[in-house]
């Protein structure tokens, strides 16, 4: 199949959005960010967020959409 | 027709659907979806080795020595005879066929039988994110011909209504029949199956499928491991 097999795919919620994955190894580490995933709803991201990330031996792992991340400040700024 | 029939049945389409995933590991859609179709792949097939490890405590292990010179022996579905050329091919083998092994997986983890409710539990939280992304793909929409085929040969993987499918349900030793396995995919999918009429006459009982067939000669030597001492014997002869 070529790329262009594909362009009659219409991806599950319109545009894809991108999602932060979170993770821990132990209980009494916090929860840290271990990368992302560009999914177009929440049940892809999940299975590609497990799919990505699970070759450690996480016990709890979570994403988040990266537009619900509110910023306080950023890099250069006061 | 024994449960370890039913369990090599399981195993054997587990295997050939962890390689077709898996050979769509570079031409999903997305990277992402590539990566999902590596991992789905290695799943299934972890999967495929513990339920061939159930048959000895089953008690009989009814692979034969045909395995190794007859693809037609294997005991796989003929969705998996050939690989996928197309996306949608792929979907619909996840969001169905997948999920009717692990609605098939539940009914025997539920059942009475002590080695699959210990051994096949954890196959059942693996699957969840298997059940997410074909459930996910298939809402966005693919054709229909993969979908019909998958539903006929998931209603037709069940069996019949008075086999032997329902008679290990009455025993108990599955916690759902035919029609309840149908019912339950139906739920999970929550959509109704399509409407199919199967000629359980020309049904095989051990194979579970109508038409004749097998998985294609490359995907059967690989299996055999062929290609892998093609490889070797170069390598020993360069050496």
């Amino acid at each position: 199949m070529g790329p262009g097999g594909l362009t009659h795919y219409k991806r599950v919620s319109g545009d894809a959005v991108e999602y932060e994955v979170f993770a821990r190894k132990t209980r009494g580490e916090p929860l840290h960010q271990v990368g992302s995933v560009v999914a177009p709803d929440d049940d892809l991201a999940v299975a590609y967020a497990r799919a990505t990330y699970d070759e450690e031996r996480w016990v709890e792992m979570a994403i988040v959409r990266k537009e619900h991340v509110i910023e306080l400040w950023q890099p250069g700024e006061p | 027709m024994s449960l370890s029939d039913l369990v090599l049945s399981i195993a054997d389409n587990k295997q050939m659907l962890g390689l077709r995933y898996a050979e769509w590991a570079t031409r999903a859609p997305s990277l992402e979806a590539d990566i999902a179709a590596a991992a789905m792949g290695l799943d299934d097939l972890g999967h495929s080795r513990v339920l061939y490890g159930c048959l000895e405590p089953l008690g009989a292990d009814p692979r034969g020595p045909d395995r190794e010179s007859d693809a037609g022996s294997l005991r796989s579905l003929q969705y998996f005879d050939e690989p996928w050329t197309e996306w949608a091919q792929f979907v619909a083998a996840n969001a169905i066929l997948d999920t009717a092994f692990t609605v098939m997986i539940e009914a025997c983890v539920n059942g009475t039988v002590e080695v699959l409710q210990h051994r096949l539990r954890k196959m059942l939280m693996e699957e969840r994110y298997h059940f997410l992304h074909g459930r996910s793909w298939l809402k966005s929409g693919v054709d229909a011909t993969p979908l019909s085929e998958a539903w006929r040969e998931a209603i037709e993987w069940f069996g019949p209504p008075d086999g032997e499918t329902a008679t290990f349900h009455k025993e108990g030793r599955l916690s759902m029949g035919p029609t309840e396995l149908r019912t339950r995919l139906e739920e999970r999918l929550e959509t109704k199956a399509p409407a199919v009429h199967i000629d359980w006459k020309v049904w095989d009982p051990v194979r579970r499928r109508s038409r004749p067939g097998a998985i294609d000669d490359p995907t059967f030597a690989m299996l055999r491991g062929l290609e892998e001492k093609k490889y070797a014997s170069g390598a020993a002869k360069e050496g």
